[in-house]
């Protein structure tokens, strides 16, 4: 077990949060963002997802994956299916080392998620080049680096409402 | 003790690996079913009804900005666009002198020959509602769609030259498929020669394709819809060849081009209204009878 992260007593989180977290993620899809910043802003819904399937499996499992991955299906407008197989692929990557993953250090879990967000975005690609889409380089393979730079933000963020507060 | 370490006790649900089955043979099926057979064009059309406030309650503080970024204009910058303004319509409005007169003498000339005359339409204004966040395809999307008569095919135009094409028209909003997309076509002729030639989107920009190695074509010359496909109506500007390679040994030249229009940064955009009458498509030569035969004994009997 990692000594460098203090096991604190925690809330239980609310199922109503969880939401929360994903209706801002898919508002920051919708929003109309200047033409360049597709090509390094991290997949925050994608994020999102690894988050929650790493720390509270029983909510967000594989089903839930491919839920959240249609609906990002819709909002940005790409193929039905794309975005579902992805997160489906990662959440069930997760989920066979979720024990592990949960006793890693932020910086260790940063690693894991780089990857795994690497590997939605290969996926994606991978679809999209076999039915028939023009490969759109490189910098495709940005954002999953910026996101695993944001992880240990993210983390603290979402522990937030969750601590108790000490006196 | 964090909760999520808790063993499951109870085993409920599928195993993983079943659930990943599922997931996966679900999500090939869709993304088949969608890009090969168009079989979730409802379920798109009926989402992008419901998406539709939430895009604008998104767009709103966006806009509000803008709103208030505008209000607060200086007065020589508004005098300086205002000269401007004035300047380019007294040199536009002596050039639609100039168009009116000629206009007049070719329905002239039309009427002189019989031939049928296309009227002049305004277009639909569209304002950009956002751009599609998915970066393997280039399209817009606008704020008219059924409700303004749309229809798929129309061609889009800013103030510069061609944008776009319609390509899916939903009840509040439509897609507009850009220039640039991959295998999107144009069908040009070259404003200094009248080589006629296809302008081919390859994602992310354009370039002619199939010109032969000696043909006369050089970087600065200006490409305009030729209309001869019945859709674009024709001297749109659409783009310029910035470059014009002609490798030893092959029989093609590459042509590189610029777009004129600013195709993925315009907010405003003008949808054309459809070509007047064309004249009808020649009927297809007969087939030969032969592979019907035994279908027409099976009607007989």
């Amino acid at each position: 077990m990692s000594y460098d992260r203090p096991q604190e007593l925690l809330k239980p989180v609310k199922r109503r949060f969880i939401t929360l977290t994903f209706a801002l993620a898919l508002m920051m899809e919708l929003l109309p963002l200047p033409v360049g910043s597709t090509r390094w802003l991290p997949d925050f819904v994608g994020l999102l997802i690894l988050y929650w399937a790493i720390n509270q499996p029983r909510r967000i499992g594989i089903g839930m994956g491919f839920l959240i991955g249609l609906i990002v299906d819709v909002s940005t407008n790409s193929l039905f299916g794309q975005h579902a197989l992805a997160y489906s692929v990662t959440t069930y990557l997760v989920m066979l080392r979720q024990r592990q993953l949960i006793m890693f250090n932020l910086g260790q879990q940063a690693l894991v998620v780089l990857t795994l967000m690497l590997a939605n975005q290969l996926i994606m690609a991978l679809v999209r080049l076999a039915l028939g889409s023009a490969f759109v380089g490189t910098s495709y393979f940005l954002p999953p680096l910026m996101g695993a730079l944001l992880w240990p933000l993210l983390t603290k963020l979402l522990l937030l409402p969750y601590r108790h507060h000490t006196l | 003790m964090n909760f999520a370490n808790t063993p499951r006790f109870s085993n409920q649900g599928l195993r993983p690996g079943s659930q990943l089955l599922l997931c996966t043979l679900a999500s090939l099926a869709l993304l088949i079913g969608d890009s090969q057979f168009g079989l979730m064009d409802r379920t798109r059309d009926a989402l992008s009804v419901v998406l539709y406030p939430i895009q604008r309650a998104v767009n709103m503080p966006m806009a509000a900005a803008a709103h208030i970024g505008e209000f607060f204009i200086t007065q020589t910058a508004l005098k300086q666009e205002n000269a401007e303004l004035r300047s380019r319509e007294l040199a536009q409005s002596a050039r639609l002198a100039r168009l009116t007169s000629l206009e007049q003498e070719v329905q002239q000339l039309k009427a002189l020959n019989g031939l049928r005359t296309g009227s002049l339409q305004a277009g639909q204004l569209g304002e950009v509602l956002y751009t599609a966040r998915d970066p393997f395809s280039y399209k817009i999307i606008i704020d008219k769609g059924l409700d303004a008569k749309l229809a798929a095919g129309l061609p889009v135009v800013d103030e510069r030259g061609l944008v776009g094409q319609i390509t899916r028209v939903q009840p509040l909003t439509a897609e507009v498929t850009l220039i640039i997309d991959k295998n999107q076509m144009v069908p040009v002729v070259n404003q200094r020669t009248g080589q006629r030639s296809l302008l081919y989107g390859y994602g992310g920009g354009v370039e002619v394709r199939y010109l032969p190695a000696a043909a006369d074509i050089q970087p600065g010359d200006l490409l305009v819809t030729s209309g001869i496909d019945g859709l674009y109506s024709e001297g749109i500007p659409v783009a310029r060849v910035t470059r014009v390679d002609r490798p030893a040994g092959a029989s093609f030249a590459r042509v590189l081009c610029q777009s004129i229009a600013g195709v993925q940064s315009s907010r405003y955009v003008l949808v054309l209204p459809p070509r007047a009458a064309m004249p009808p498509r020649p009927e297809p030569a007969p087939q030969p009878a032969k592979p019907k035969k035994k279908k027409d004994t099976e009607d007989e009997g």
